[in-house]
């Protein structure tokens, strides 16, 4: 039994929606260990993004706790959230979510550079060469593939070298041959570095790869843990 | 938070989205154009009256009077020259030229001395000195007369001339005379003769109109301050005005103070409608970034980081905008100067002052800040969790700002038209007017916004679709109204003040107004002239009108000294020349019938014979202190007469019939030396031959010319009308820049809607049309609030700042509302034209 980097705890989220409420996650209570490799699957609408999101700290819970790396995140402000993101989480989204006005050099460089860490060009570059891209540093998102433009989001996530990596359909936009390979260089890139990996996706294959597989539906997890 | 990031992320934004800020830029460098413009020429005509002063006095000091220097003057005067100094005088009146075919035009003489001038140079044609040239010679003494002057009798030079009873040769043509400001309403053109060939004209009789001035220019070793203070001692007779160069034409430099204050709001309204465009522009902006702005978060960026991140972007582009504002106002320069220079007193020259650049850039990049802070502040309220939702619509989110962040926005923003405004009261009232025009504005956004939801119900497609696209989520008709109804605000009202005073000022909307005023009319004269002007006019003619020349000696038994005035003058300026100036009086039975008693009564026959009564002009009295039951002390040509007033009198002013300050009582003026003023009224076309009929019968009478002083004095209207016009064309391309920004920023939504419309089976001729009457009902509404406003705002001026009757001219409200709508149509046409082209499936699979 390792450390729990994550735990949850009864978390609840409702949203108004057109004058009804609508209960999104339901008293959902989780761990996941460090360095494990958890994947929450389900069909969509689960509410599984939403449960992302919340352990990120991108939005409030209606009730329940998150802890993550130790750090309360239901109690931290906009800015502290800002920072401990920054400190301790990495993202790779199904969207990309590159900077468009940015090169993908530039991208990989943002986080090293809110962190004011020295030499951030140098050590983007090396990110980019680890995940393969070291010709294409100069170029915009708009003149990469789509598999290239989520390798350019995968160094941008582990630029920080952060302990957890949190990933939103990674393969959801790319096709099935572009995504596999995403997924190796994800899995091994996490397993390399021994950080943990919470990973969102419909794709019961993907899912199959990971140490633990969580399943929502209706805002509930299936086969609730303890 | 560090700086570095920031500044590289506000740098690598602006490098991929420059594009965008072409609008905002736009903005920003029209409203500074318009303020380095303006702030230039100002500094320009104020150093060039500063730089000319002694030139354009004359002198270091001059003694100015309306009757003869006295004895203690004289002496003061000597006392000078032994001390090194040079003195000089002269004598200037209006009289009446008159060639040898009989042609008349009154003229500015001017006689001087061999000593002028004692600053700066005259130039004549031929050059030669002028003493030489205005010696007496064979067929009549020289004079050096002005082009004009030529032109309008036919003459040249060598001919002769008529001036009072004696006849002069022109020796030249005077080319520039260095003290002679370029005067905005002149009586004629200047004729330049010595004093011995005045002295036998004839002009100079008792109860004449001449003012004498004495010029001195002093040694190095003594001050023109120190100078003037001392003659002022020396002399006791408050009727001599004593000037030193540096304070010389306050009236004139306080005229092109407040046009280039004016002006300049003009051209901070410019600026204004540019922070429109500015706020607009960096809403779309933020919009757009509201995907960036959510990665950035979720990278780690903190709110603090990223709204400095887009202050510095936004703040940068709004420096580099003003400072290409400043260049395009400083290239401006010279073409403002040539508007201005037919009323510039002296030489202007498109000198730049680097304190109005800087200014200019400071308010354009304070405007950029301010404008661009309320929209920025949306990027921190914008949620990370944006980058999970993937059904986030433009509209389902809404910024929730602090609404108490707009106030030190809007003091910021008052505080800059306060600066620009340079007092506080005019700052404060051009906020106060921006504000209502802005709020009133806005109400006709939103009514055709309410216009455009209820029209769903009207007929046919283009007009049903057309008021639909008025609805549009993301206030595109507020923008659009406000800011194109503030700049026809601008010009609409320009052009009813203008058409207000041009209706004013033409004489042919004057029943009673004469042609003519003839004034110095002499005793033995009046008789045969009133003959002569009854047979001209029809058989009557208005009985002449006796003067008499005075000035105000004392206030309720108060002597007016030098130190009184000074006093007087320090308080309130305009109302000291009341106390200065020279009292044309007259005596009357009973009260003239177009005057209204405003307090007291009019004297009886009894109360005039027992002792002087005056009747006061209700105005001059406030500006006096005086009231009904006080005196005044009139010194006329050295007789002292004092007078109770008895009543006060409004005046029409405007009628131009032959009205007075003050009015005594028959027999308080008996035996002062009178003239009398006589008028008449003909048809234009009789107008010249009246005038020289009468100068060849009276050499000695000056005939005024009523018509061609009000048409000079619409001239210089016109030319005023340009040069705020001039300026408000700043506020209207701005305006433009606005629209054209904001369709812009709707493109993409247009696009879209037209595509779709098309897929729907409508013709591109009918989408055509539905945009067609979007645009023209924005144009309209901005037409008709701007029209109302400008309404609004030049009844004010005219009621309140003017005083003159209110007129309202119908062709700049028609023009103002169908020129609006026309122009939002064609621009908005322009814009949208290209998007009617694209190929609906191409643009579905976009998105």
């Amino acid at each position: 039994m390792g450390v729990v980097m994550i735990r949850v705890r009864d978390l609840t989220l409702r949203l108004p929606s057109g004058g009804r409420t609508l209960t999104v996650l339901d008293g959902v209570s989780f761990d996941v260990e460090d360095a494990e490799v958890c994947a929450v699957t389900g069909p969509s609408g689960s509410g599984k993004s939403t449960l992302l999101g919340l352990v990120a700290g991108l939005d409030r819970p209606t009730a329940g706790t998150i802890e993550v790396a130790g750090a309360e995140v239901t109690r931290l402000g906009e800015d502290a959230l800002a920072r401990f993101r920054r400190d301790t989480l990495g993202f790779v989204f199904q969207a990309f979510h590159l900077i468009p006005t940015l090169t993908a050099a530039e991208n990989v460089a943002v986080p090293l550079e809110l962190a004011t860490v020295p030499d951030a060009p140098a050590r983007a570059a090396t990110l980019l060469d680890e995940v393969g891209l070291a010709a294409r540093g100069h170029h915009y998102p708009a003149q990469l593939s789509g598999g290239e433009q989520q390798r350019v989001a995968i160094a941008r996530a582990l630029a920080l070298r952060p302990r957890i990596l949190l990933a939103d359909e990674p393969t959801g936009n790319l096709d099935s041959a572009t995504g596999g390979g995403i997924i190796e260089l994800l899995l091994g890139l996490n397993r390399e570095r021994g950080s943990t990996l919470l990973l969102v996706t419909h794709d019961e294959a993907l899912a199959g790869k990971a140490d633990r597989v969580l399943r929502l539906r209706d805002g509930r997890l299936l086969d609730p843990e303890r | 938070m560090s700086v570095a990031f920031p500044l590289r992320m506000a740098w690598r934004q602006t490098r991929g989205a420059w594009r965008h800020f072409l609008g905002f830029g736009a903005c920003v460098a029209l409203g500074v154009a318009a303020l380095v413009a303006v702030g230039t020429l100002a500094v320009n005509l104020d150093g060039a009256l500063t730089r000319e002063a002694k030139t354009l006095l004359g002198g270091d000091v001059e003694l100015r009077a309306a009757r003869p220097l006295g004895d203690e003057a004289v002496a003061a005067l000597e006392r000078l020259r032994l001390a090194g100094a040079r003195t000089t005088a002269l004598q200037e009146l209006i009289g009446m030229a008159r060639s040898a075919s009989g042609r008349t035009l009154p003229v500015e003489v001017k006689a001087v001395e061999p000593a002028y001038p004692l600053y700066g140079v005259v130039v004549t044609r031929p050059a030669a000195p002028l003493a030489r040239l205005l010696t007496p010679r064979e067929g009549g003494a020289g004079a050096v007369v002005d082009a004009a002057l030529l032109e309008r009798l036919g003459l040249g030079p060598g001919d002769r001339l008529a001036l009072g009873e004696t006849t002069l040769t022109i020796t030249g043509v005077l080319v520039r005379e260095p003290d002679r400001l370029a005067s905005l309403v002149g009586l004629g053109p200047r004729v330049l003769v010595s004093a011995e060939t005045l002295a036998r004209t004839g002009l100079v009789r008792p109860g004449s109109r001449v003012r004498y001035r004495a010029l001195v220019r002093l040694p190095g070793t003594v001050a023109a301050g120190a100078a003037s203070a001392d003659l002022a001692r020396a002399v006791a007779d408050p009727g001599v005005r004593v000037t030193s160069f540096d304070e010389a034409q306050p009236g004139l430099r306080r005229f092109f103070r407040r046009l280039a204050t004016y002006l300049g709001l003009v051209g901070l309204a410019s600026l204004l409608i540019g922070g429109i465009g500015i706020a607009a522009a960096v809403t779309t902006f933020v919009r757009r970034q509201r995907a960036t702005i959510a990665v950035l978060k979720v990278l780690g960026a903190d709110g603090r980081t990223l709204l400095a991140t887009y202050l510095l972007q936004t703040q940068a582009l709004g420096v580099l905008a003003s400072l290409v504002g400043a260049a395009l106002g400083a290239a401006a320069q010279p073409l403002l100067v040539r508007a201005l220079a037919p009323l510039a007193p002296v030489a202007l020259e498109a000198r730049l002052d680097p304190w109005t650049l800087v200014r200019g850039v400071a308010l354009g990049g304070l405007t950029a800040l301010l404008c661009a802070l309320w929209p920025l502040l949306e990027v921190r309220a914008v949620p990370p969790s944006l980058v999970l939702r993937r059904d986030v619509e433009a509209g389902a989110w809404r910024a929730r700002r602090p609404w108490l962040a707009a106030l030190p926005v809007g003091a910021g923003l008052a505080a800059l038209a306060v600066w620009q405004a340079g007092s506080l009261g005019l700052g404060a009232i051009f906020v106060g007017a921006a504000l209502a025009a802005l709020c009133l504005l806005a109400l006709v956004a939103r009514g055709l916004v309410v216009l455009g939801r209820r029209g769903l119900g009207a007929r046919g497609f283009a007009l049903r679709q057309g008021l639909a696209g008025l609805a549009r989520p993301g206030g595109h008709a507020a923008r659009v109204v406000t800011a194109l109804g503030l700049a026809v605000t601008l010009l609409v009202a320009v052009a009813l003040l203008e058409s207000a005073l041009a209706r004013q000022i033409a004489l042919e909307r004057r029943d009673t107004a004469p042609s003519f005023f003839f004034v110095d009319v002499q005793p033995d004269q009046v008789d045969a002239l009133r003959r002569l002007l009854a047979a001209a006019s029809g058989g009557t003619a208005p009985a002449p009108t006796p003067v008499v020349r005075a000035r105000l000696a004392a206030l309720d038994g108060v002597p007016l000294t030098h130190e009184l005035i000074a006093r007087r003058r320090a308080a309130a300026p305009d109302a000291a020349r009341y106390l200065t100036r020279e009292y044309v009086l007259t005596w009357a039975g009973e009260a003239p019938p177009a005057d209204a008693l405003t307090e007291g009564r009019w004297w009886t026959e009894a109360e005039a014979a027992a002792r002087p009564r005056v009747s006061l002009e209700e105005e001059a009295a406030r500006r006096l202190g005086v009231g009904v039951g006080g005196t005044l002390t009139f010194d006329v040509q050295g007789i002292a007469v004092t007078a109770e007033v008895t009543n006060l009198r409004r005046v029409d002013w405007q009628s131009l019939s032959v009205n007075f300050f003050a009015i005594l009582s028959p027999g308080a003026l008996d035996g002062a030396p009178a003239t009398w003023i006589a008028t008449a009224r003909v048809s234009a076309v009789a107008e010249a031959g009246l005038q020289d009929r009468v100068v060849a019968s009276f050499p000695n009478v000056t005939a005024i010319p009523v018509r061609e002083v009000l048409e000079r004095a619409t001239a210089l209207l016109g030319q005023l009308a340009w040069a705020v016009r001039w300026m408000a064309a700043f506020s209207v391309a701005t305006g433009l820049v606005v629209v054209a920004g904001t369709l812009a920023a709707t493109r993409w939504e247009r696009l879209y809607e037209s595509v779709i419309l098309r897929t729907l089976g409508a013709t591109r001729g009918a989408v055509a049309r539905a945009f067609a009457v979007e645009y023209a009902c924005l144009g309209a509404a901005a037409g008709l609030g701007g029209t109302l406003l400008a309404v609004v705002l030049a009844w004010i001026v005219v009621r309140f700042v003017l005083d003159v009757p209110w007129t309202l001219a119908p062709a700049p409200l028609v023009l103002g509302v169908g020129a609006t709508a026309g122009l939002s149509l064609a621009v908005g046409s322009l814009a949208t034209f290209r998007l009617l082209g694209q190929k609906p499936l191409a643009v579905l699979r976009r998105d």
